[in-house]
């Protein structure tokens, strides 16, 4: 199957970059974009040569942001005691989400994989510990970091390998606890998240 | 009704078999009688069947369809015909996987754009069920239970228990530790999804935990001792986990593999199984963790030489003996056989007894090499209630009508070319089996 349009073709093969889009949804996507008025697809181009030109990480917590520090370093009235440790700026939006949390980030752009060539050095690790061993001045000291990575095997060692090198400051150090999704039947939880819901489960 | 605990019924075994590991009981007769321990709990297991399966694209199958009873099931045909396919294609709707490779370019039929297949299971616990399996390459594998679509792969196995014979289980007592091992895993994953759970999780970590120590050994360097540290620990965590439910499986599996035994060897030969991760046998469920742990420091500056995780689960072996024999390099071809029959048989009623349903058995063309009187034997034990339903492939219908004699048993024809009959595509053979048992 072949587009008559090499430009089309060139759209389509940039579409089928995009994680979770196959050849299919590209060609599909490409179809779409034909038919929009020039204004909404220059408004398109433009959004994303903005993330590109506007978007920097915050170089306090590593988030993306337009002004550095990002607004929620920058806010007064969050918790800056407490720091919540992310693998990606998509889970610091996934917690935002929650309006549940009121303390501080720190994204570390991932997570420990050698398979992927992915070690301590190229997260931001070492930028964490700092912020926790020797906080500037006018910062306050942190009392809790709270380790929200995936519950992957990459995510679990990552978590411990933080916790290690947190150990010898006074730092309260938590995981985030693993259970049974709300909303769900007991009945219909796979035996190993049903057991890691025992093994981690609260007195009342 | 009240159902009898499964020890008490152990007692009245052992007492059947006072001789058992008395050399002067050497000779038992073969004849088998449907063990009573077995039959005696058969109130309390449900029954589980594949009532037909539809395949299209699979090998030889371009489009078929099968029908089986809740018995013994017979697939009869030449060799290369697809007889193997049709049991390859139960075992994926099963465990999501053929028996034979993991690979699905290789269960699909040359030429073919995609495989799908789809069967009825019967369950007197859960009823109708479909299952539904699809497979386009580049795309990937899907399957539907009940029309919903799976989320992983994993979530299937355990539901549809299943055992398999074929030729292949010579390897688990004559080969390497691998097939043991993957023996073990089959059989524990059937019945806790946890245990599949862990093992893939561990499968991950040791990928990734050689990767860093065989990295390190290139750059001639060792590895950032606190970031070893972390992936054992989370190895430790999986692979601990592993070895106690690996222990604890072998203590239970034990007596199983006994009464399979007694149950088609003619010889009053005791197997036993010994599983001892990292040669400990001081091994428990509960100091695995920390002898696991221990066992790694120890080995630490080896792994470092060598850039590869040397201890855990991935390495242990599952020893078998007869008596006293180390099965592996003392057993005769004969031996060899039972105890691969024995083993088999063993893990059906340690599933059965696990699940509280009969599984599903199929026999890959095992009768082509035995004598008529194991034939037989094994025969009986299918038609007796111990097992639910089995399905059977072999080249000749007679090895099986000979033995069964006017019992009936449902047969399928599979001719070359993948074209399943319901009926002999010639009669010239029909004289051969007893007219009066046909309908």
């Amino acid at each position: 199957m072949q587009f008559s349009s090499e430009s089309v073709e060139a759209l389509v093969d940039q579409f089928a970059r995009l994680p979770g889009i196959g050849r299919k949804t590209a060609r599909r996507l490409a179809a779409f974009i034909l038919k929009l008025p020039k204004a909404e697809v220059a408004q398109m181009a433009d959004a994303l040569i903005a993330v590109k030109e506007k978007v920097i990480s915050c170089t306090t917590c590593f988030n993306v942001t337009d002004h550095d520090p990002c607004p929620i370093c920058a806010s007064e009235r969050r918790d800056h005691e407490t720091v919540c440790v992310v693998e990606e700026p998509g889970d610091v939006m996934a917690i935002e989400r929650t309006q549940g949390y009121s303390g501080i980030y720190h994204v570390l752009g991932g997570a420990i994989s050698p398979l992927d060539g992915i070690g301590p050095e190229d997260l931001r690790i070492k930028e964490l510990i700092a912020r926790a061993a020797n906080p500037a001045e006018s910062d306050p000291i942190i009392g809790e970091v709270i380790l929200a990575v995936n519950p992957s095997v990459e995510g679990d060692t990552t978590a411990y390998y933080i916790s290690q090198l947190l150990a010898p400051f006074e730092v309260k150090v938590t995981r985030l606890a693993r259970g049974i999704p709300i909303g769900s039947d007991l009945e219909f939880t796979d035996e190993a998240t049903l057991t890691r819901a025992l093994l981690a489960r609260v007195s009342m | 009704m009240a159902t009898r605990p499964s020890s008490s019924s152990n007692e009245c075994v052992g007492s059947a078999y006072p001789f058992r590991h008395s050399p002067s009981a050497h000779q038992r007769p073969l004849k088998v009688v449907p063990p009573a321990h077995l039959s005696k709990i058969k109130f309390s297991v449900g029954s589980l069947f594949i009532k037909s399966i539809h395949l299209k694209g699979i090998r030889a199958h371009q489009d078929s369809t099968v029908n089986f009873d809740d018995g013994i099931n017979l697939i009869v045909g030449p060799n290369g015909a697809g007889k193997t396919n049709i049991l390859e294609a139960v075992h994926l709707l099963c465990l999501s996987k053929s028996f034979l490779t993991s690979n699905d370019r290789y269960v699909l039929r040359r030429g073919e754009p995609f495989y799908e297949v789809e069967g009825h299971f019967e369950s007197d616990i859960r009823g109708s069920v479909t299952v539904r399996a699809a497979f386009v390459p580049g795309e990937g594998k899907k399957i539907f239970v009940g029309g919903a679509v799976l989320e992983r792969m994993v979530d299937l196995v355990g539901r549809f228990p299943i055992v398999v014979f074929s030729p292949g289980d010579q390897r688990l007592t004559a080969e390497g530790p691998e097939f043991r091992r993957r023996f073990l895993d089959n059989i524990v994953s059937q019945s806790s999804s946890l245990y599949l759970d862990h093992l893939l999780r561990y499968k991950k970590v040791l990928k990734q935990r050689n990767e860093l120590l065989l990295s390190a050994r290139k750059r001639r360097q060792v590895p950032d001792a606190v970031l070893l540290d972390s992936w054992t620990q989370e190895l430790v965590l999986h692979g601990a986990a592993i070895i106690a439910d690996r222990i604890r499986f072998t203590e239970k599996y034990a007596g199983h593999l006994e009464r399979a035994f007694e149950q088609i060897s003619s010889v009053a030969e005791r197997p036993t199984i010994v599983y001892t991760p990292f040669a400990d046998h001081l091994a428990t469920p509960e100091n695995a963790s920390d002898l696991y742990q221990a066992e790694l420091e120890r080995r630490r500056q080896s792994e470092l030489d060598r850039g590869v995780t040397l201890v855990g689960p991935h390495r242990d072996d599952l020893e078998m003996y007869l008596d006293e024999m180390p099965v592996r390099r003392f057993a005769s071809q004969g031996q060899h056989r039972t105890f691969g029959m024995a083993l088999k048989l063993a893990q059906y009623d340690y599933l059965k007894e696990r699940s509280a349903e009969r599984p599903i058995l199929l026999l890959d063309d095992i009768f082509d090499n035995l004598d008529p009187a194991r034939i037989g034997a094994f025969l009986d034990i299918l038609d007796s209630d111990v097992i639910g339903q089995s399905i059977t492939t072999a080249a000749r219908k007679e090895i099986v009508y000979n033995h069964l004699g006017s019992h009936p048993c449902r047969t399928t024809f599979v001719e070359t070319g993948g074209l399943v009959l319901e009926k002999e595509p010639t009669d010239v053979l029909i004289g051969t089996r007893d007219s009066a048992s046909s309908d």
